[in-house]
């Protein structure tokens, strides 16, 4: 009889089954401490909250060190590390695979209802009991998965333990794939707060904006990491997969992007409801929709349903998942139905020309845009189901129906900030409107005869100077008012307009990285240019205005893979410019996998983007060169106007930390005088 | 409800219909069926001139490259292994194309009885590629609309 020797890994699956009993605690407890009004119960329940998290790092802690330490022994080790594997990687294996990546998810949820509850000690002290639930409920099911389904602690047999692991996939071993899912998961979870906050203002009827108010930063912060999740989802296509582009339309991809548009939404429909009272019904149903689609995102990632021609879920993890969506939607249509009284507003809209009228046309086109993507992925689900045939759309049914779409969310992204709240006069509109629109005109008819004639392209670039032209309209107006008003010099006056009204002007700053996103999608998508040639060393290939020498394939080799590296010059009118080496991985263990590292000399014009196909014997490559055009535009206004945006709305000022400070030292005094009195 | 409130609701469905419109328009207009190898051959007249996808595994030594650079022809064969499609596709290749891989290819099933592939995707045969990664991270698309 063998020994059974207790390791790290069982000690993992027991914290995990403790866990799994405190979030049935934490809804149970909170609920009837809410109901009968026993204070003691909840902070009991806030209390477990903060032990669940105590649980799935120590959880987590457990995973990582059977990863690290090499216990091949656990089947999660052996299928997704190996010995060879740098640190670095070993840890992050942790979300590599199908049962860490969900452990990992569940953390994340706890470390923020830890967060959620360590702000709430002393507000929303009524919504608080249901914030936990909801927050502990959804834990509870990505714990029935971990502990049920896919469970990352689970053993080999004895017999079938391997000397060493698979290792992580070669593709995600890149700093991109690293950082990617960790972004997108604190969107997905992030998300989970304010959706928690609206069931619990549903639940207690406290219906007005006050869970807003109290999740703004919930929201602006799980809506940005999901956006730079997805970008870096696109870059990463852009500079592995090696065909050109950033975007493709695939399911995975559609289902990250259909949260992030109605969270878009969202971000802008509360501030209707918080200027206005209205819009109840609809900012609620919002948030219920876009968790929803968190978790449906989730799902889809995992469960093949959609990829693959005639196969169901294959893994019955996609069967959990239905179940669990169908639960939310069914309890929150309920709550909904039943609180239909104290979400319907007094209120109404004003006037068609107002700013509330275009945030709701803004909400119905970013639902649109979550619409047509829905409908394109599960497509060919539901032609099947309907017809028996399976049918997919592509990238021209997506591109065919958001172009447009988009184009007039660009728009609407110039005249939202414009228009008053209320009502607008004309007079107001001329004046607000004329010059970025007669700017758009004049630079649009420029780049008509610049050559530009691609008619999208050219409506985009135009209505992409009509919104830019209102941001400057708007920073300009606003610094030259605070000037005229106190004196101060011009750049003192720009930055205390910022400050004093951070939640615009880092708005405005996002909106500019909109703008350029979309002036890099639109130039790359016209007027790309692609070119496939075989050549042998020595000789060149002409592509746009460039000359590219191609001197010879090197090869090398590692343990781990050989490299061929193909050496290429790149000349323009005469003078060199850059050497390119675009190379190929193949590895040597598991199922050789082959991978390509593009090439690509960037500038803000253009991206000159080489590929290095199969290098023949006689060192003949075939090679495919692509120019995009204003690439770098995409990330720049992603990346670095979308995270300048975010942290100047959320930044606090001074002024605001000193209220803080002010406000904690209050509570410390207020906690010393009851104390002492005890 | 008032006449604001009516106007504003009809202003609304006006939009969500042109939309909605648009949106089985294009997809009926750019609709791809997407069948496996034995469903084509089986099917082969309907598919015609149309644009099909196919799904497949590559039959081992089947691959060969042709007289141009970039082309190359090679046979698909079904799940059981009895059905052959054979397939002309001209472009880089992308990194897992081999004997056995899993293929996706788009085009026309020509009269000559050769599939004319337009696009060329792979997917990774490996198990170890992680779930949550294998449809993401293996398929690769090369040449676009």
């Amino acid at each position: 009889m063998t020994r059974y020797v207790l390791i790290m890994a069982d000690i993992g699956y027991v914290v995990l089954l403790i866990a799994f009993g405190l979030c049935i605690y934490v809804p149970v407890v909170a609920v009837i401490g809410a109901r009968t009004r026993r204070t003691p119960l909840i902070l009991s329940a806030e209390k477990a909250v903060n032990a669940v998290f105590g649980l799935l790092t120590l959880a987590a802690a457990c995973l990582i060190y059977s990863i690290v330490t090499n216990d091949f022994q656990v089947k999660y080790v052996a299928e997704h590390s190996n010995l060879h594997m740098p640190l670095f990687y070993k840890i992050t294996a942790w979300w590599g695979g199908q049962e860490g990546s969900l452990l990992f998810w569940v953390w994340i949820l706890s470390a923020f209802s830890a967060l959620v509850v360590a702000q709430n000690k002393h507000k929303n002290r009524e919504l608080m009991p249901y914030v936990c639930s909801v927050l502990m409920s959804t834990a509870l099911f990505f714990l029935v998965l971990l502990v049920f389904a896919a469970d990352p602690f689970a053993k080999l047999p004895p017999s079938r333990v391997p000397p060493d692991g698979a290792g992580l996939n070669p593709l995600l071993q890149n700093p991109y794939m690293v950082i990617h899912p960790p972004n997108l998961y604190l969107g997905y979870v992030g998300f989970t707060v304010p959706f928690a906050f609206a069931i619990a203002a549903l639940i207690t009827g406290r219906l007005d904006s006050t869970w807003i108010k109290s999740t703004r930063r919930w929201t602006l912060f799980p809506w940005y990491f999901l956006g730079v999740g997805i970008l870096l989802g696109g870059h990463w296509a852009y500079l592995e997969l090696g065909w050109g582009g950033y975007w493709a339309w695939d399911p995975v991809e559609n289902a990250s992007l259909m949260p992030w548009l109605t969270g878009t939404a969202f971000l802008h429909s509360v501030m209707i409801q918080e200027k206005k009272d209205m819009l109840k019904v609809w900012n609620v149903s919002l948030i219920i929709l876009t968790f929803v689609l968190s978790i449906f995102g989730t799902f889809l990632t995992r469960s093949g349903v959609v990829s693959s021609v005639h196969a169901f879920a294959q893994s019955t993890l996609g069967y959990y998942f239905l179940v669990f969506l169908a639960l939310v939607i069914a309890f929150s249509f309920f709550l909904i139905v039943k609180r239909w009284d104290l979400l319907k507003s007094k209120n109404e809209l004003d006037s068609f020309l107002s700013r509330e009228s275009i945030f709701l046309l803004n909400n119905l086109v970013f639902l649109g845009l979550a619409f047509t993507v829905l409908w394109g992925t599960l497509f060919p689900i539901i032609s099947e189901a309907v017809k028996g045939t399976r049918v997919t759309v592509g990238p021209p049914f997506f591109n065919q129906v958001n172009v447009p779409i988009g184009l007039l969310l660009l728009l609407l992204t110039g005249i939202g900030p414009l228009i008053p709240w209320r009502k607008a006069s004309w007079q107001h509109l001329k004046r607000s409107f004329t010059y970025p629109i007669l700017g758009a005109l004049v630079g649009g008819t420029v780049l008509f005869f610049l050559g530009v004639r691609h008619a999208k392209a050219l409506l985009a670039f135009t209505i992409a100077l009509f919104v830019a032209g209102t941001i400057l309209f708007e920073y300009t107006r606003g610094t030259l008012a605070r000037r005229e008003m106190t004196g101060e010099g011009y750049l003192k006056a720009f930055f205390t307009l910022i400050s004093k009204n951070r939640r615009r002007y880092g708005g405005y700053i996002i909106h500019l990285g909109i703008v350029l996103i979309f002036v890099g999608v639109a130039g790359s998508s016209a007027f790309q240019v692609e070119r496939e040639i075989a050549l042998k060393p020595g000789e060149s290939a002409i592509i746009g205005d460039y000359t590219i020498k191609y001197q010879g394939t090197s090869f090398k080799s590692d343990p781990n893979k050989t490299v061929a590296s193909a050496n290429l010059a790149v000349y323009r009118r005469g003078e060199k410019l850059s050497g390119l080496v675009p190379e190929k991985h193949r590895y040597l263990q598991g199922d050789q996998m082959v991978t390509t590292e593009v090439a690509i000399y960037s500038t803000m014009k253009e991206d000159l983007y080489t590929v290095l196909g199969a290098v023949e014997d006689d060192n003949t490559a075939v090679f495919k060169f692509v120019i995009n055009p204003m690439v770098l535009w995409i990330w720049i206004g992603g990346f670095l106007f979308m995270t300048l945006g975010t942290f100047v709305i959320t930044l606090p000022t001074l002024e605001e930390l000193r209220e803080r400070e002010r406000a904690r030292q209050l509570e410390f005094v207020t906690e010393k005088k009851v104390l002492s009195r005890a | 409800m008032n006449k604001k409130k009516l106007r504003f609701v009809i202003g609304g469905l006006v939009i969500a219909a042109a939309i909605t419109y648009m949106v089985f328009a294009s997809a009926r207009s750019t609709m791809v069926y997407y069948v496996t190898v034995d469903e084509l051959l089986a099917k082969n007249t309907s598919f015609h001139g149309e644009g099909v996808r196919v799904a497949g595994k590559v039959v081992p030594t089947s691959i060969t490259k042709g007289p141009q650079p970039t082309e190359v022809n090679f046979k698909v064969k079904d799940k059981e292994g009895t059905q052959i499609l054979p397939v002309y596709y001209k472009g880089i290749l992308p990194d897992m194309f081999k004997d056995e891989a899993d293929v996706i290819v788009e085009g026309h099933y020509n009269s000559d009885g050769v599939f004319h592939a337009k696009t060329l995707m792979t997917a990774c045969p490996s198990k170890y590629v992680p779930e949550d990664k294998q449809q993401h991270v293996s398929t690769e698309q090369l040449k676009s609309y």
